[in-house]
């Protein structure tokens, strides 16, 4: 099972709305997933134990070797089909 | 208008005696149904949400009965006056969503939204529904306070305007530093720190000397990462009130694993509200953008997407242990930084941008804006306290509370303070200050241009 964390600026809000999104298409998609939510603060701390990040703005951080991804189309409706499916994608390999 | 409103209200008045938890997944279930969720959905939104606020009760319980007598121990033994708790904004959402008033609130919060788009006057498409609270929250301490449903409704309606006109005239800002084209982001949290960093920033740049500081710190989230991790900060913070408060060892322990449960376990409880809301917020968004097909605006998104920024998180992992040193000197202060300290980054994020990223800059304009908090915090915490304890919030030891949201931001408490004053004079004030900015930040020049200037 893949781990997947996902990240925004409390923790809370955004994060939600992503973290949803992408537990609803893994379920369709019978694709196991475990995700946890977390501030973008604490990505540095964390990150070693998820095999992938998403966040629902922008961030960098080059000391991160596992894959990040932006997920803002979640928020915003424009590409969300896409960006799910990319996520599925990897989570289902 | 009165009557219906008042009739509205008389109807919700009934179910008040049940509480938050029993009233919220009414409210949210019928809201839901008005946006065409099925029952079954529509419920299980309700409850979600219902679950949320008992679970955020929990939380503020366990907090205000372990906080509490270490803040007014701390005051005995050094003068420390920190006797007000900062419950954290999530805590003030929720007691926001619960008032009986909201349905009427957030009809008049997406009327104003939908009324500016249809007279092109606002861009901003406000799709995030959850950060209504931001501007319902004034309109409900109005009505707490004036028992008056027009001023209320007022309130949220200038509310409205301010935040989306701010976000509109920030939205150029928010392209050009954080390379975000066609959003905005209608999130007072965020957006009322221009309000002391547009002046401020200008006049920076006027002082000879101090336009040309800047520095960068390297490894920023190494040194003060732990100043980001809820964990850590809620540890050593209990940790050190415990001391100041001359607990014995064993307490001193206990109130900081306490202190760190509560920094855990909020943004938890407050997720579930979110989780709740969002089929409502969807079926708006969904509704909205078929309406204004083909228009170009700007999409508002929670400012939960800017605060990644590596500048902005240096910041605000500086702004936050600076604030809780000035929360102990500042005169006038009660407010004890607690749980907002989590979201310092919101407050500090406008800034950032507004000054293209000048860390001298930023930390100054951060520090005021804080600070501002913690006055209009302190100044607004009675009437926030009793509305909290009026909605069932469950306060050990006659606790105070604060945040760093509601009327503690420093354009929601001025907003406020025209509604519980003498209206017929501060409410044309209000209307002449607002429609002077308009004019100056809508045609003279734009964010963009003054931002520019400073790099």
């Amino acid at each position: 099972m893949k781990k997947v964390l996902v990240a925004c600026g409390n923790g809370i809000a955004t994060s939600t709305i992503a973290a949803v999104k992408i537990r609803e298409a893994c379920e369709e998609k019978k694709i196991p997933v475990a995700i946890t939510q977390c501030k973008i603060l604490e990505v540095p701390s964390k990150a070693e134990d998820y095999d992938l990040i998403v966040t629902t703005g922008k961030f960098q951080d080059p000391s991160i070797k596992i894959p990040i991804f932006s997920a803002i189309s979640l928020l915003t409706g424009i590409g969300a089909k896409e960006s799910i499916e990319k996520i599925t994608d990897f989570l289902s390999k | 208008m009165n009557q219906v409103l008042q009739a509205t209200y008389v109807a919700f008045r009934a179910l008040m005696g049940a509480g938050a938890v029993v009233i919220l997944p009414i409210i949210i279930t019928i809201v839901g149904l008005i946006v065409r969720l099925k029952f079954s959905k529509a419920l299980k939104a309700g409850l979600t949400v219902g679950i949320g606020f008992a679970g955020i009760n929990l939380v503020i319980n366990l907090l205000s009965t372990n906080l509490g007598p270490a803040a007014k121990a701390m005051v005995q033994n050094f003068g420390i006056k920190l006797d007000i708790l900062d419950v954290g904004w999530g805590a003030i959402a929720a007691v926001t969503w619960s008032s009986p008033i909201i349905p009427i609130l957030i009809g008049v919060i997406f009327l104003t939204n939908i009324l500016l788009l249809v007279l092109k006057a606002s861009d901003t498409l406000d799709v995030d529904i959850w950060n209504y609270h931001h501007m319902a929250i004034v309109g409900v301490m109005v009505y707490f306070v004036t028992n008056n449903l027009i001023y209320a409704s007022l309130a949220a309606l200038f509310m409205a305007i301010i935040t989306f006109k701010l976000s509109d005239w920030s939205a150029p800002l928010v392209e050009k530093y954080f390379g975000l084209p066609s959003i905005s982001l209608p999130t007072m949290s965020a957006l009322s720190s221009l309000l002391i960093a547009v002046p401020m920033n200008w006049l920076l740049d006027k002082i000879p000397g101090v336009n040309k500081i800047n520095f960068s710190i390297k490894d920023a989230q190494k040194k003060f990462g732990i100043f980001g991790e809820p964990i850590m900060l809620g540890f050593i913070l209990g940790a050190v009130i415990g001391l100041l408060a001359r607990y014995p060892v064993d307490k001193v322990l206990s109130l900081a694993v306490y202190m760190a449960a509560v920094l855990v376990l909020i943004p938890k409880m407050t997720a579930l509200f979110v989780e709740g809301l969002m089929p409502i917020s969807e079926a708006a968004t969904k509704f909205t953008q078929e309406r204004f097909k083909g228009r170009k605006f700007l999409i508002g998104l929670d400012a939960a997407v800017i605060v990644g920024d590596q500048s902005v998180i240096t910041t605000a992992l500086i702004v936050t242990p600076i604030t809780i040193l000035m929360a102990a000197v500042l005169p006038g202060n009660r407010v004890l930084p607690f749980a907002d300290l989590a979201v310092i980054t919101f407050r500090v994020a406008m800034i950032v941008a507004l000054c293209n990223g000048n860390l001298f800059k930023s930390i100054i304009m951060g520090i005021f804006t804080t600070g501002a908090i913690l006055l209009a915090g302190t100044a607004t915490s009675p009437v926030l306290t009793a509305l909290a304890k009026s909605t069932g919030l469950n306060l050990a030891n006659g606790s105070q509370i604060s945040c760093f949201a509601a009327t503690s931001l420093s354009v929601s408490y001025l907003v406020y303070e025209v509604f519980v004053s003498n209206v017929m004079i501060t409410l044309p004030i209000l209307i002449v200050v607002l429609a002077a900015c308009w004019y100056y930040f809508g045609h003279v020049r734009k964010l963009k241009g003054i931002m520019e200037e400073a790099s």
